[in-house]
């Protein structure tokens, strides 16, 4: 029963999924029919041949669909084609100004599910290439993020955790810190990273530094909170058994606050993944919020979303992560 | 291991990239006459040495320059001959003294591994295209270039020490001498790396709007506060009877958001750098109202920035990277290498945009979105020499709006941050090293008025000149 | 007069109450405590049972007044106290086993681990806790298993003085009745001292070897000291059919319906306040014993 249920729901998913794809490839697909032949009358082309325009040129330029008005322009402007090609080719050039008949610009449409398929494709079988310093494969960005982010969160983990114990365990520490941590923690990535840049200078130790200090809080507030809220009884059995504070800070206070401790792990792991790709956007260089920003820059939009795809893949699957170690340390009481 | 790709070996692919994937011959020397092959053999081994590893990326470029394709040189060496060809090549280019100028650049580098930054746009053409053509190799510098979110992030990491040298806007150097902004630290302009390339774009709606008077209310964005673009903009609204601060409203915007913004009606236009201009015509969502050499002939925009820290540090590198920014400069205002260096900026790495849209810009021949095409080769110019002309009017003009404070000698400053003196000797012995190089502005009046506006400004008269303008802050 | 075991000597307790003065639980308790003896404290809730229970446990400090336990001066917790607390106390994130063996490790700390683990097994036995359910976590146990377990741990750590703070308030009569006799049943195999809170006049009765009562507080008491003259071991059923059972328990109902409130409120005026032994026996007169069995045959017939 359970099994078909699961099944019933996964089918149900991806018939969601499905028609969702459908209708965005159905409204954003442009069929690539070519280039419509344009025809002129006799006159045109008489005119065009006046200015010296061969009617091989104009055959030519008319089967890429340049109108009568732009042809009339580039004979004026004594365009040869060896100087058309040289500027991108006709059909660029040739481009119309658009009105309500014209069919929408390249660039203007959201890109098909199609479209970002193939580029999601072409970043999946061929994700660690090197083509620069400023051109890599996702896998090679996202390692750059992943490692920015293990490297700042771990940090902040080791600085988090012990003092929130010791905030913890000490009411006076809890409520005479509190205040700066109620006006440091709302403070936004994004904010952090101009002061650090200022101050630490290096961009990449200011994007450490930015990870480090907004994936800080959680981690000590609720290691704090965990710590403080421990049931007194617990304590109490540690105390009756004579055991050590150290003792007592690691058989006890520790796994009963384990499980807040780890929803603050998973919140700041979240926060962490959110920040890299804000600062790798505003710091550039590598990572995939630089990939973003860069595809972004070139308004590849398709790439973009190929992108996106994966930082949200790759924060769910740190989320997981988090939610089973969350459920390795949880109990019922 | 890598092989040594002679420019005079009829067998081999040297530029092409897909001959190199596709393995070379198994033999490089088959089918050659003994003596031929001889001499490659030599030249191989000789090419070992790194000065002369230098030589013969100077004359892999010069023959580049001559064959355009690996099929065409290949085709004359087979029918001419290796020896032939080495001799006839060699009465033709002074491939000597230019060599002897690269080995003296590349003589006591304080510093060969270099870090350059750059914001992704055509104004960066040199620096970019230097890189991807490898302008900077032939003097001995291993050269990282680093693409960059915006001006401000370019700035910081300038600031602290990230970058050696970077692309930056003009007005740049300035207000980062000055602590204007940030925190001050002496920098230099060096050289232009391109004048003109800028265009103020509407969106489509106001096609029929198009007298500035009209445009009080209008949204504009622009690139960065201290950037010519904002001051050139100002300066056009206000000569409209528009007060820049009042009437209309000017974004700092990051280019690539400017098209997204200008779609979605966030503004009505902006004053940007390419390809963000052809690019809102390639994607229909605006057209250009008018391209800057309209306001001023010939006016000065990004440039090519180091610290007085580091070229006091690194004399000889400063010198050599000079000279390859300077020579890739030159290159890219030929009309052969405005198609070289449009093809070879647009991969992913570098500006990552289609290559149609960089080659309308670098050409000149480009639809301007109202139903014309243009012809306008100076669209885009690459004049190498910062005038004092330029630096005294950046600075006047960041007075009159206010971006710096205190009355200044425009003058007097503009002389310590714009390095007119040196760069013009530097372009100077470059053209007697190698005659085919030409630098059009090398020898103009570094102090001579220009028509901005068909108003003319006059360097020694900066503080009269703003005082009179309209919206004027000074007073 | 020979010092106890375990001797309360001038214990007093104060709390501010909230209004800047301070509220006294109560003042100069003078009491003592035999080795191997089985006291439970009686009285209504409120009364400073607990506050006393913390103070032995060593996990509360008394306003003035000392408790020494074999001549020596008890502060803070040790593992010669062992407490099993009503709300069972265990560590929620260990199995029952491992809660165990968590204390006989601090306790023994020189032990193996085979050492402990068996030592810990034999106690949960003890308290008829084998197989399978000693590897659950307490939240797969029911509330008496879990208590069993708490037993097991405090028993199993070997104390020399076990303080149960009213072990069976939230367990239902049944299971009460079973861990009752398993108590008493682990008791009498190691001769433990224990001192036990309760509200349950039977299971004082069928547990204690005296009794300490408690007037009401503020201004408590531990006014009585009643002897339960009821030959061990005792049998629940059986224990009803003894003279001295409705007698003593007579006693107690009375002292704690009535004189518990008539005796509060007193001031202590500085004198030690000993609790007044009482000792009631009618098994000299076994007549009135089976005239008392008579004029209750439904109780009779409950117990068989």
């Amino acid at each position: 029963m359970l099994r078909s249920f699961d099944v019933r729901s996964a089918l149900l998913s991806l018939a969601i999924l499905a028609s969702i794809l459908a209708v965005w490839q159905i409204t954003t697909h442009v069929p690539d029919t070519g280039p419509v032949s344009v025809v002129l009358s006799q006159d045109q082309m008489g005119r065009l041949l006046d200015k010296n325009m061969s009617s091989e040129d104009i055959e030519f330029y008319t089967s890429q669909g340049v109108a009568f008005l732009q042809l009339e322009q580039i004979a004026s402007l004594n365009l040869s084609r060896e100087i058309i090609d040289a500027a991108g080719g006709i059909r660029a050039l040739g481009i119309s100004v658009p009105d309500e008949n014209s069919a929408p610009a390249p660039g203007s449409l959201f890109p098909s599910p199609a479209k970002i398929g193939i580029e999601l494709w072409a970043t999946v079988t061929d994700p660690f290439y090197v083509a620069g310093t400023n051109d890599m494969g996702y896998g090679i960005q996202i390692g750059y993020s992943l490692l920015r982010v293990v490297i700042g969160y771990t940090l902040a983990a080791l600085v988090a955790i012990p003092l929130g114990f010791l905030i913890g365990m000490s009411p006076l520490a809890y409520k005479a810190l509190d205040p700066f941590i109620q006006v440091l923690k709302p403070i936004s990535p994004l904010a952090w990273m101009p002061i650090a840049l200022f101050t630490i200078g290096d961009s990449e130790l200011s994007s450490l530094f930015v990870i480090f200090v907004c994936s800080l809080w959680p981690m000590l507030t609720n290691t704090a909170f965990g710590v403080a809220s421990v049931r007194s009884d617990w304590v109490n059995v540690a105390r009756t058994h004579e055991l050590s504070t150290w003792r007592t800070a690691l058989t006890v206070i520790l796994p009963a606050a384990a499980p807040t401790i780890v929803t603050g792990m998973r919140i700041s792991i979240g926060i962490a993944w959110l920040v890299i790709v804000a600062a790798e956007m505003l710091v550039g260089g590598t990572g995939i919020g630089y990939v973003v920003w860069n595809e972004w820059n070139g308004l590849r939009l398709d790439r973009m979303i190929v992108a996106i795809l994966f930082i949200g893949v790759m924060g769910m699957l740190l989320d997981t992560a988090f939610a089973r170690l969350q459920r390795a340390v949880a109990y019922v009481e | 291991m890598t092989h040594f790709k002679d420019p005079f070996n009829p067998n081999i692919d040297v530029w092409n990239e897909c001959g190199e994937a596709n393995g070379g011959p198994a033999d490089p020397y088959a089918g050659l006459s003994a003596e031929d092959a001889d001499v490659l053999r030599r030249r191989a081994k000789q090419s070992l040495k790194p000065e002369v590893g230098m030589t013969r990326a100077l004359e892999s470029s010069v023959m580049q320059g001559l064959f355009k394709t690996d099929i065409s040189r290949r085709a004359f060496l087979r029918s001419a001959g290796v020896t032939t060809a080495l001799a006839a090549v060699a009465t033709v280019f002074p491939l000597s003294s230019l060599q002897l100028m690269a080995e003296e650049a590349m003589k006591n580098l304080e510093k060969t591994k270099l870090t350059l930054g750059f914001v992704p746009i055509t104004c960066a053409t040199p620096i970019i295209g230097g890189h991807a053509l490898g302008f900077y190799e032939r003097y001995g510098l291993d050269v990282d270039i680093v693409k960059t979110a915006g001006w401000a992030v370019s700035r910081d990491k300038c600031l602290n020490g990230e970058y050696d040298g970077s692309h930056l806007l003009f007005p740049m150097p300035m207000a980062m001498s000055l602590g204007v902004g940030s925190t001050a630290q002496p920098w230099k302009v060096v050289a232009n790396v391109n004048t003109n390339g800028q265009a103020i774009v509407l969106a489509n709606k106001h096609r029929d709007n198009q007298d500035p008077k009209n445009w009080k209310g209008f949204k504009f964005a622009v690139p960065f506060e201290y950037s010519m673009h904002n001051l050139l903009l100002r300066n056009y609204v206000a000569a409209a009877g528009l007060d820049p601060d009042r009437d209309i409203q000017i974004r700092v915007v990051p280019p690539p958001e400017m098209v997204a913004n200008l779609r979605s009606e966030n503004v009505d236009g902006y004053l940007a750098p390419d390809p963000f201009c052809q690019r809102a015509v390639y994607d229909q969502v605006g057209f250009i109202h008018k391209l800057t050499l309209d306001l001023w002939k010939q006016h000065p925009c990004c440039v090519f920035g180091l610290s007085e820290k580091f070229i006091g540090e690194n004399p000889n590198t400063t010198m050599a990277l000079t000279t390859s920014i300077l020579e890739a400069t030159a290159a890219a205002e030929t009309s052969e290498g405005r198609v070289a260096f449009a093809e070879s900026m647009a991969p992913a790495n570098y500006l990552n945009q289609p290559v149609e849209i960089l080659k309308q810009i670098l050409t000149g021949v480009f639809p301007d979105g109202q139903g014309n095409i243009k012809n306008v080769p100076d669209r885009i110019s690459f004049m190498p020499l910062p005038t004092q002309t330029m630096g005294t009017w950046v600075l006047s003009q960041l007075r009159r709006w206010n971006y710096i404070e205190n009355d200044t000698n425009y003058a007097t400053l503009a002389e310590n941050l714009v390095m007119t003196t040196t760069t013009r000797e530097r372009m100077r012995a470059m053209m007697v090293a190698d005659a085919n190089l030409t630098f059009p502005d090398a020898e103009q009046d570094v102090y001579a008025p220009v028509e901005i506006q068909g108003q003319e400004f006059v360097p020694s008269a900066a503080q009269q000149f703003i005082d009179s303008q309209p919206f004027s802050r000074t007073i | 007069m020979a010092r106890s075991f375990l001797s309360i000597e001038r214990l007093t307790q104060q709390f501010p109450d909230g209004a800047g003065g301070t509220m006294t639980v109560f003042e100069n308790a003078t009491f003592g405590v035999e080795k191997g003896e089985f006291v439970c404290i009686l009285g209504h809730s409120g009364c400073g049972k607990s506050t006393i229970m913390n103070i032995l446990a060593g996990l509360a400090e008394p306003t003035s007044g000392v408790v020494k336990m074999d001549g020596e001066h008890v502060s803070g917790p040790s593992l010669d106290r062992g407490v099993v607390f009503q709300n069972y106390s265990l560590l929620p994130w260990l199995t029952a086993l491992k809660n165990v063996t968590f204390a006989v490790a601090a306790r023994f700390p020189k032990w193996t681990k085979q050492q402990v683990i068996e030592h810990s097994t034999a106690f949960l036995e003890k308290v008829g806790l084998t197989g399978d359910a000693i590897h659950r976590k307490p939240s797969q146990l029911s509330g008496g298993m879990r208590q069993r377990v708490s037993i097991a741990r405090a028993f199993a750590n070997e104390p020399k003085l076990l303080l149960l703070d009213e072990p069976f308030g939230a367990l239902d009569a049944l299971t009460r009745g079973t861990i009752q006799d398993e108590l008493i049943n682990v008791w009498s195999q190691t001769e433990q001292t224990v001192f036990m809170i309760t509200h349950d006049i039977d299971e004082a009765i069928l547990l204690a070897d005296r009794i300490l009562l408690m007037t009401n507080g503020p201004l408590a008491r531990v006014a009585e000291s009643v002897e339960i003259t009821i030959p061990r071991p005792r049998n629940r059923t059986e224990i009803v059919e003894h003279p001295n059972y409705y007698a003593i328990r007579n006693h107690l109902v009375q002292f704690l319906g009535q004189r518990s409130k008539e005796l509060s409120g007193m001031s202590s005026d500085d004198i030690d306040q000993r609790p007044q032994s009482v000792h009631i026996d009618k098994t000299a007169d076994l007549d009135i014993q089976a005239d008392a069995m008579h004029e209750n045959p439904r109780l009779r017939a409950i117990s068989e």
